[in-house]
């Protein structure tokens, strides 16, 4: 097999930085943050929402509940991608009555797993908001969905992969842009 | 054309196979009988069929069909049996009596000869019942039925669960010189039966029969034969537990015979389990182990087993369309009996050629006390089955001529075709070919 | 799902790996997630099974497909529509899944060339019920961690009963060992196969087991003269507190349900067994979401 061309779109450093920023972003929009849950989209925004609740931690002392997705059962297109779907852990265990919702995800393109996100968090309970974080907003929307943060817009070719990998998963941190 | 030579013909330089051997030869066929055999035949006949390269067989007899008819003509009757009988080779056949009404008065077993004889393609003789109504309590006219043709009596279906009235059968049958045919099968240890019991109907939760069902009333009738001198023929035997006790009765002097068929001979009953349980191969008895199978070919080549008869159950496609455990056994067999036994054991070497002839037509003729046929001899009845044993062809639904379809050999390729069946001279079956 | 006698280890797997994600769901406060929107699963039952069918309802509804129940004595069927020209009809309404339970043995293979959908067995007569086995597997290792080399003892009528078939051919693929136990005449014919012990005796045969399966008695069998009466049967074969203090301490009494209490297990036993043949129902749901969403996903090949 051999290697798609391959750039690095963000280092190690900047994605150290874009994720501070993010924390900041969301600090100043929420000030008391006592209404405030982080809930991660697997694989990669779970772990990117475990850096911005260690983030916002030190910067403000405040431990925010961290709740844990799995969209598989909520796709839209579970048929096509057959044969066997892995299905991952979905941990939501704090009541998200009246809470504001910060949706974190790495990479936002179609829009798709956004929208199983939201049919699935609704399902949980009834949040008084929810917001989208996202690292990478890549564009070609397929619904009308926008993030409330966003770490940077990188317009792509719609056949090219943007890929965001993280420490904790895939052994570095960086964003890299595969074209087809 | 000279009017003289009207009923004669010629077969010539066919490789004409006995039950004693095959070779080639000229057949000259004269007013429905076999005139003479052999090299080069002068006799200028009227008609002349060049046989170079194809194989000519005593007709077929088969002593164990059921044509349905009269009760059940929507699964078979006589026309379409006839029909099926002359395709697959046979010029002889025996219809069993487990029909509505049952072949149990000497009036039923006219009709049947009558209306078989109207049909005209196959010989077909009535088994009349040995008990009315095949109820096992009360014996039939044996004396009246065979003179209204029923050369054999059985209550095939069941077995006669009464020993002492077995007995008697036994024993009458000798004054009306019939033969017994009996259908061996204990019919409380087949109770709800669907396969043999073995590892594959443990394993599947179906509900069997064990082999000894058949063996035990083997053993039984075989010890009536010999305690009253008696003649006995078992129908289709099916195990190796069988086929013991007919050799040791054999060799003690009792006067058995016996038949099996081409599914006990081709199939196993792992081929049930390999079907994924298609009803097609659910019949009584059930196929046995290859253990059994092999001891079937063992006594076939032997001569042990004197004949291959069909035992010809046609069931409608709604019957067989039934759950395996729910649907009717039987396995509709005149039209591949020979191609199935060429293809898998002739041509696998389990048997040689003259053996399956033996069992189709010399072996069951004699059997049922025929002088005149089961032989391509002089004197003989002229009924003959030409076959090309070098073409192969696929079992349809399309060219099937039995009114129901249900046989394990559907959509398989069979070797040997029969290409033509002349019975008593005439041709009752002619293979279409197209192009 | 025809079977478990086909069905490979690393599938099993894969289906309690699912199973435990839909245990979660079961606990969330709406019990339902869109993966089988737009499915169709007809529930086509020949022989009546409440629990199974209300199961099988539930978990197609908590995927959110849509539900049939189609029930039809056999009697209708013996009266002319075949099984296949039942399922042919309802083809036409364009079913996703058929969860089918059938009184004869083995009856499903024959069915599967006559539909488009995914067949899942919920019973064929004495042969298989594979989410049975699934649950009482998934249960086990639940408890015990996996179904790893362990002594799988079934008790009962062993002869007829598909639950005992399935788990036979379950626990083996995973290296278990399987101990048959109860009257010989309800033993099957020549069945033990590799990894399979026949043991008359229960007192010997509980012996250090790490699973007991009690099988439901069927009071039917006994004037079919398997046994010669149910006094004599639940004397040889119920599970007392004597018979258990034999088997291994924490060793896992599971049961089909519903239990015939103090002719298959004491009833002062209840306290200790009850729980978890109460547990394996709850699992029989998420094991059935798993298998239903296994199925229903997958591609159809055209």
């Amino acid at each position: 097999m051999t290697a798609l061309p391959r750039s690095c779109l963000l280092t190690k450093e900047e994605i150290a930085k874009t994720l501070y920023r993010l924390a900041c972003e969301v600090v100043e929009q929420h000030g008391k943050l006592n209404e405030v849950v982080l809930i991660g989209i697997h694989t990669r925004g779970v772990h990117l929402a475990r850096r911005l609740r260690a983030l916002i931690r030190e910067r403000e002392g405040i431990q925010l509940p961290l709740g844990i997705l799995d969209i598989t059962f909520y796709r839209d297109d579970l048929t096509a991608i057959g044969p066997k779907p892995v299905v991952r852990e979905t941990k939501v265990d704090f009541d998200l009555q009246g809470k504001t919702v910060i949706l974190v995800d790495d990479v936002l393109f179609t829009g798709r797993t956004v929208r199983a996100a939201l049919d699935e968090i609704i399902d949980f309970g009834r949040p008084q908001r929810i917001e989208l974080l996202v690292l990478v907003d890549r564009g070609h929307r397929e619904l009308p969905v926008k993030a409330d943060y966003v770490g940077k817009n990188i317009p792509t070719q719609r056949n090219a992969v943007v890929e965001v990998r993280v420490q904790e998963h895939d052994g570095a941190d960086e964003v890299i842009l595969k074209k087809r | 054309m000279n009017a003289k030579h009207e009923d004669e013909m010629i077969i010539r330089n066919a490789t004409v196979v006995n039950a004693d051997g095959e070779r080639e030869a000229d057949v000259w066929i004269r007013n429905g009988k076999i005139e003479a055999v052999g090299r080069g035949l002068t006799r200028p006949a009227a008609r002349e069929v060049d046989a170079r390269g194809k194989h000519l067989f005593p007709g077929f007899v088969d002593l164990h069909a059921h044509l349905r008819t009269p009760g059940r003509e929507d699964e078979e009757d006589f026309a379409s049996g006839s029909r099926a009988a002359a395709k697959g080779g046979f010029t002889t056949l025996f219809c069993m009596p487990n029909t509505e009404p049952a072949i149990d008065l000497e009036g039923i077993a006219w009709w049947v000869r009558e209306e078989g004889r109207r049909v005209g393609l196959v010989d077909i003789y009535p088994v009349g019942s040995i008990t009315r109504e095949r109820k096992g309590k009360i014996l039939t006219e044996f004396c009246a039925l065979r003179h209204a043709g029923c050369r054999t009596l059985s209550d095939d279906g069941d077995s006669l669960a009464d020993s002492l009235l077995m007995r008697r059968a036994f024993e009458y049958a000798k004054l009306a010189d019939v033969l017994l045919v009996s259908h061996c099968e204990d019919a409380q240890l087949s109770q709800g039966n669907s396969m043999r019991e073995s590892r594959i109907s443990s394993r599947y939760g179906i509900s069997a029969v064990p082999d000894i069902a058949e063996s035990i009333i083997a053993a039984r009738d075989i010890a009536l034969a010999q305690y009253t001198g008696g003649r006995l023929h078992l129908a289709h035997v099916s195990s190796a537990k069988t086929v013991t006790l007919l050799r040791q009765a054999r060799a003690a002097g009792v006067r058995v015979t016996a038949e099996t068929c081409p599914h006990y001979l081709v199939f196993t009953v792992e081929d049930v389990e390999k079907s994924g349980f298609d009803s097609h191969y659910k019949v009584n008895p059930p196929l046995g182990t290859a253990d059994d199978r092999a001891a079937l070919r063992a006594a076939l080549r032997d001569g042990i087993l004197d004949c291959v008869a069909t035992d010809h159950a046609p069931h409608s496609r709604i019957e067989k369309e039934l759950p395996f455990e729910d649907a009717p056994f039987g396995i509709n067999g005149l039209e591949t009996a020979f191609s199935a036994l060429y293809t898998h054991l002739v041509l696998t070497g389990a048997c040689t050629l003259p053996q399956i002839i033996r069992s189709l037509s010399f072996a069951p003729a004699a059997v049922a006390g025929f002088t005149d046929r089961g032989a391509i001899a002089p004197g003989y009845t002229a009924d003959l089955v030409l076959a090309d044993l070098s073409r192969c062809w696929t079992v349809t639904e399309e060219e099937w001529c039995s009114k129901s379809v249900n046989t394990p050999f559907l959509s398989r390729k069979l070797s040997g075709v029969i290409e033509c069946t002349w019975y008593r001279g005439r041709i009752t079956y002619q293979e279409q070919r197209s192009g | 799902m025809l079977g478990i006698k086909a069905l490979p280890r690393e599938e099993i797997e894969a289906i309690f790996s699912l199973a435990k994600s839909f245990q979660e769901i079961s606990t969330r406060e709406v019990k339902k997630v869109p993966a089988l929107r737009g499915k169709t699963l007809i529930n086509l039952f020949f022989e009546n099974s409440t629990r199974t069918r209300t199961s099988f309802e539930l978990a197609a509804k908590r995927l959110s497909a849509d539900v049939v129940n189609f029930s039809a004595s056999s009697s209708s069927l013996a009266k002319g529509e075949t099984i296949i020209d039942t399922v042919k009809n309802l083809e036409a309404y364009h079913p996703d899944i058929f969860v089918i339970r059938v009184g004869s043995s083995a009856a499903l293979y024959a069915l599967t060339q006559h539909t488009e959908a995914s067949i899942v067995n919920a019973g064929d007569g004495r042969n298989e019920h594979p989410t049975q086995a699934l649950l009482d597997m998934f249960t086990v290792s639940q408890q015990l961690g996996s179904c790893e080399k362990l002594k799988v003892l079934i008790v009962g009528d062993i002869l007829h009963s598909r639950v005992a078939r399935s788990n036979m051919f379950g626990f083996r693929k995973f290296a278990s060992q399987i101990i048959l136990c109860g009257p010989p005449s309800l033993v099957p014919f020549d069945c033990a196969e590799e990894g399979i012990r026949v043991e008359y005796d229960l007192d010997a045969a509980v012996e250090s087991a790490d699973v007991i399966i009690m099988l439901r008695v069927q009071q039917e069998r006994q004037t079919s003269a398997f046994f010669p009466s149910l006094r004599e049967y639940s004397k040889n074969y119920a599970l007392t507190p004597r018979r258990l203090a034999r088997a291994r301490k924490d060793a896992l009494v599971l049961h089909p349900g519903p239990v015939n209490w103090d002719v298959e297990i004491h009833s002062s036993l209840k306290w200790r067994v009850h729980p978890l043949i109460l547990k394996q129902a709850e699992n029989g749901l998420a094991v059935r979401m798993a298998v239903l969403f296994s199925v229903g996903t997958k591609k159809r090949t055209l």
